[in-house]
């Protein structure tokens, strides 16, 4: 029989072992950047993962991986950075703008063949983006675009096109229409109540899609590594792999400049989430817009 | 100066006609309520008239302006949307300045109208909120204001009180009203309520299938409705509609359904007719008399002040027997109790065949 006590019971038991999931989930989840950051100060070359390695000793701790990488590189670590926020930024504003006017045409307008080019958007997004490798290169080799900033913005920005796009779009499905109407009878133009009133109602999204076009060409080695020739146009992928991808057992652990590279690689990521956080959760749940 | 006039105005989505051919001509400072059932056809008018739907064809005009090519910002009309549509993301004072901002309004006077408005529509206190942390009421009074402060020609209501809860709806009714008076502007509005439609309109319009029916004041439209399906459509409890013949003999026509058999004028002499009698119109005692039908009471509506009763009318025997409806006073009657029944058929209504009014029937008084 359930008495009060045994539900209170159970309740606590339900409690303890979803806590008890969630933060093995989250320990899974934070192990590998655990075990990058301790590698990353560590002296030891990597043989196996012992205790000695997880649990380092204060005194075990160096800072050579970072030194390396910073002074050590075959270009300047703030050239490849520099390179990289420049892809990554460009493709985020250019993207997103793509995106937004995009998302705007697909929702609000109705025009023929709407449909058609929804479906083509989703099934051309089905393609592994490896696959436009070779394409993309013949095409901007033959414009004399290689090697040079706009010719690998381009694509980056294209390609958020489409998922950032469609992204955009359902967002806005669920802005009632009555709100750009209102606006209209207001005073705006379609274009104006764009931007001031759907624009910023789609803020969350727009967060969201910025980030995603942003992470994409930040943190990209192929189409990177096929574009870009020569040594200061590198990016932080490139650099990454021309310089430490060896296995090389001399000196400091290679694992541990290996690992100190990828750290600092991914401090601006960390930034831009920090920084959009609140946005991009909102963004993430798509709730409908509350209010009339 | 006439408010809004509109000339043979036809919307059409691919092959449905949605308004078919409506001429309307809304006095300055009237207020018009179009009046039908769901799909008539009447939010799309009021579209049209606002310039966010473009008529197939016809012309309207807005203060004898031809606003044909007109986008709705240029038309000069404040709008008001079943669902508000108030900007999620502005405090509820930047909502309500939002149009006046557009047309860099200078800031002081912005201030100024929109206290001014607020004051006028007691809302106030919720200026600095956010649209998601007000009541139905409230958001209903901030699309008001938003509307009213640009000062518009005209102002079109689309079923701005539907989503009210029953008892802020009559209290919102009167206050609409008032603020109509107030402002002296030219109202259209939209509605499937026959109870407000007949409450707020200085002229009701009425739409069914894209078309409009009738066009008058409300007292016009339910003592003389046009058709069947005005009369049945206006007018609470709803119309009783009494299926029978006409027969002639000699010089005498008499109208005959079961029971009722009443003398009538006018008309044709003989075939179907529907008489159509207000609940009101039809008495309910217990002494029996000859010019009262038997009948018995088979169910009752109780609304408070006054009942609905269904009443069965005792038929000559072979005859199927057909209810009506009375609206009597509360508590008079029970269910099951033996009544007498007299159609007061004075404002009796007659319809022919496909549901047209016969104008020129009506009951002949009765022989000295």
């Amino acid at each position: 029989m359930k008495t009060r006590r045994s539900r209170r019971a159970m309740r606590l038991l339900r409690r303890v072992a979803t806590h008890a999931t969630l933060i093995v989930a989250c320990l899974f989840a934070l192990f590998p950047v655990y075990f990058m950051v301790v590698t990353s100060f560590s002296r030891l070359p990597l043989e196996s993962i012992t205790a000695q390695v997880l649990f380092p000793k204060a005194g075990s701790l160096t800072l050579a991986s970072y030194q390396s990488v910073l002074y050590h590189s075959s270009t300047p670590f703030a050239t490849m950075l520099m390179n990289s926020l420049i892809y990554g930024g460009s493709a985020a504003v250019v993207g997103l703008l793509l995106a937004a006017f995009t998302g705007f045409a697909l929702s609000k307008f109705n025009f023929p063949g709407r449909r058609t080019f929804i479906y083509f958007v989703l099934v051309i997004s089905l393609f592994p983006s490896f696959v436009l490798i070779l394409p993309f290169y013949l095409m901007f080799a033959n414009l004399h675009l290689i090697d040079m900033y706009i010719g690998l913005i381009i694509p980056y920005s294209a390609g958020t096109i489409v998922f950032s796009g469609i992204l955009v779009k359902n967002y806005m499905d669920s802005i009632p229409d009555d709100i750009e109407e209102a606006a209209l009878v207001d005073g705006l133009t379609r274009t104006g109540a764009f931007f001031r009133v759907l624009l910023p109602l789609c803020l969350p999204i727009l967060a969201l899609a910025a980030l995603l076009a942003f992470i994409g060409p930040y943190t990209d080695y192929a189409l990177a590594n096929v574009f870009l020739t020569s040594p200061n146009m590198r990016t932080l992928a490139l650099g990454l792999f021309a310089d430490y991808s060896q296995t090389n057992s001399v000196g400091s652990s290679v694992y541990g400049v290996v690992t100190a590279f990828g750290l600092l690689m991914s401090i601006p990521i960390f930034a831009v989430y920090i920084l959009f956080q609140r946005y991009i959760i909102s963004g993430l749940t798509l709730g409908a817009v509350t209010g009339k | 100066m006439t408010g809004i006039r509109l000339e043979h105005v036809t919307k059409r989505f691919k092959e449905e006609v949605a308004v078919d051919d409506v001429s309307l001509e809304i006095a300055d400072r009237e207020f018009l309520v179009i009046l039908g059932p769901s799909g008539c056809g009447k939010t799309t008018t009021l579209r049209m008239i606002a310039g966010l739907e473009v008529q197939t064809s016809g012309h309207i005009y807005i203060g004898d302006m031809l606003v044909d090519d007109y986008e709705p910002r240029d038309r000069n009309i404040g709008m008001v949307f079943q669902s508000y549509a108030l900007y999620p993301h502005m405090r509820v004072a930047d909502n309500i300045a939002f149009g006046l901002k557009m047309r860099r309004t200078p800031k002081e006077e912005i201030r100024r109208r929109v206290h001014e408005v607020a004051v006028q529509l007691d809302i106030v206190e919720t200026l600095g909120r956010r649209p998601a942390e007000l009541s139905g009421g409230q958001r209903q009074r901030v699309a008001l204001a938003r509307a009213i402060v640009r000062d518009p020609e005209a102002f079109l209501l689309d079923e701005p009180l539907s989503n009210l809860d029953a008892k802020i709806r009559t209290s919102a009714r009167i206050e609409l009203k008032r603020i109509h008076q107030q402002l002296g502007g030219t109202f259209v509005f939209v509605t499937h309520d026959q109870v407000e439609a007949m409450t707020l309109a200085d002229r009701l319009a009425i739409m069914n299938h894209g078309r409009l029916l009738q066009c008058d004041t409300p007292e016009q439209v339910l003592k003389h409705p046009v058709n069947q399906f005005v009369g049945s459509f206006v007018g609470s409890p709803e119309l009783v509609i009494i299926e029978g013949a006409v027969e002639s003999a000699g010089t005498t026509s008499m109208f005959v359904r079961g029971p009722v058999r009443l003398r009538v004028r006018g008309g044709s002499k003989s075939g179907p007719v529907t008489m159509g009698l207000r609940p009101w119109d039809i008495s309910v005692g217990r002494t029996p008399a000859p010019d009262r039908i038997p009948a018995k009471v088979i169910g009752l509506e109780r609304t408070g002040s006054s009942d609905q009763l269904f009443l069965e009318l005792a038929s000559p025997s072979g005859v199927p027997a057909f209810t009506v409806r009375a609206l009597v006073k509360s508590y008079e009657f029970n269910v099951g109790e033996s009544v007498t029944v007299e159609l007061d058929a004075s404002r009796a209504l007659f319809f022919d065949g496909e549901g047209n009014r016969i104008d020129s029937m009506s009951v002949a008084p009765s022989p000295a």
